[in-house]
């Protein structure tokens, strides 16, 4: 439990060092104000501690299908929600965590594991590839269209 | 040749495996330096503009320097990326995500209200991820698909819609090697295809809300791609694009198991029994290949 904590920490710890030096170079690249390093470090740890947060609770709770990803959107949603006395402190700090420069190391990440899979899609035949571009399409535009109209009979858009 | 699987925590485990970990933690590190480089791109299309993000650039130049693309020819990525780097690289994800998914937690906590006003619209719009079966069914049976048809268009097949129909069908099933062949465009071309839509959905009409809960779809990633590539084609309505999609994507976790055992699959299921015939009289080939 001790070692898989501490191995689950390093883990993070590098990811968020890659996160901080992403968005550095994202805030050069466009000419943006950089975040100092002395909010910013503050920052990616309050992200990192809800991130172990969640796993552990993951991992009490092995019987709930609820991944580790969904905790940590659900308990950073509970601590800045407006009536939580922890939502200014907590989003002062996150905010200076890009939300784009998190995305691009997991996709890296992503990018590099289905390296080995390369060889099995050459075997999925032509027509399961076009079938599963209607399946993609078909999801995001099915739900789209029932929200459009939901979002509209209520008043919203 | 089978290998022996490690379980995640001697995969994370770093005694050992450091030099393993060392060369993950560079490439990506190397991939992250030069796709903020290359920064946010957006290419104007027809009516409606195509917004290329760095986690695009990513995953591409992720995938391009495998042993099984540009390790071929270049010795020394082979090298680099060895088959233990890349299971590492995919128990990595999950953690990679945790970030984004604390990041999207803070979007939509401060927007809670809102969210929770938009409550009715949410939950149905669960109901359109059944658009796969009536989209993808028939095309699927008009290409001459048989039982295939029904594992690869039952959802957008990620891990849950996986484990249902490999437990149902068994994976080795004509229904197993349809549910793999989607959930395996899924992995490799999901982020990217959704990143691509979803920029370019914004000038279909349907409003921006709508495509922000649309792109809720179970599966971390895709979302992120969709959203975030959606976000940045609509700058004014970031905040709420990005919360609405993570909510959707919660409940879609919570509620995407369900839908597909309880109304997905005996919708296709019932869908199958009524067309299958209709196309069989046309006389196809009944193949998959």
């Amino acid at each position: 439990m001790l070692t898989r904590t501490i191995n689950q920490s390093k883990i993070m710890l590098v990811i968020g060092m890659m996160i901080l030096i992403g968005q550095r170079i994202g805030q050069i690249i466009v000419d943006k104000p950089v975040t100092p390093i002395g909010q910013a470090i503050p920052g990616i740890l309050a992200v990192l501690f809800v991130c172990i947060i969640s796993l552990k609770i993951k991992e009490m709770l092995p019987n709930l299908k609820f991944p580790a990803f969904a905790w940590a959107t659900l308990i950073a949603l509970i601590l800045s929600m407006p009536f939580m006395p922890t939502a200014k402190l907590f989003l002062q700090y996150t905010n200076n965590v890009n939300f784009l420069a998190t995305t691009t190391p997991i996709l890296a990440f992503a990018g590099i594991s289905v390296g080995n899979k390369i060889d099995q899609l050459k075997k999925i035949s032509w027509k399961l590839v076009i079938i599963s571009i209607a399946v993609f399409i078909g999801t995001y535009f099915g739900s789209a269209l029932v929200a459009q109209t939901i979002l509209k009979m209520q008043g919203i858009i | 040749m089978e290998k022996k699987r490690l379980t995640e925590d001697e995969l994370i485990e770093t005694k050992n495996r450091s030099s393993i970990f060392t060369k993950l933690y560079v490439s990506v590190l190397f991939i992250v330096i030069i796709c903020e480089f290359i920064g946010i791109k957006k290419i104007a299309v027809g009516p409606g503009q195509i917004v290329l993000l760095p986690m695009l650039y990513a995953v591409i130049i992720g995938m391009v320097i495998t042993p099984d693309l540009l390790g071929k020819p270049v010795k020394a990525l082979k090298a680099l990326i060895s088959d233990e780097v890349m299971d590492l690289a995919g128990t990595l994800v999950m953690f990679a995500l945790l970030p984004l998914g604390v990041k999207y937690g803070t979007l939509v906590g401060p927007n809670i209200v809102k969210v929770v006003q938009a409550g009715p619209a949410f939950l149905l719009q669960e109901l359109g991820n059944l658009g796969t079966v009536f989209i993808g069914l028939p095309l699927a049976l008009a290409l001459g698909l048989r039982r295939e048809a029904v594992g690869a268009t039952v959802s957008i097949c990620r891990e849950p819609t996986l484990g249902v129909i490999g437990e149902r069908y068994g994976i080795n099933s004509p229904e197993g090697t349809g549910v793999l062949g989607t959930y395996m465009m899924g992995t490799v071309f999901g982020t990217i295809f959704f990143g691509l839509l979803a920029s370019f959905a914004a000038s279909t009409g349907i409003h921006p809300l709508a495509l922000a809960m649309a792109s809720g779809m179970g599966s971390g990633s895709m979302m992120t791609a969709a959203s975030s590539s959606l976000a940045e084609t609509v700058p004014a309505m970031k905040d709420t694009i990005l919360a609405y999609a993570a909510t959707s994507n919660m409940l879609t976790g919570v509620t995407g198991l369900y839908s597909v055992v309880f109304i997905a699959l005996p919708l296709s299921n019932y869908l199958y029994k009524k067309l299958a015939p209709k196309f069989d009289k046309k006389g196809g080939h009944v193949d998959a290949n």
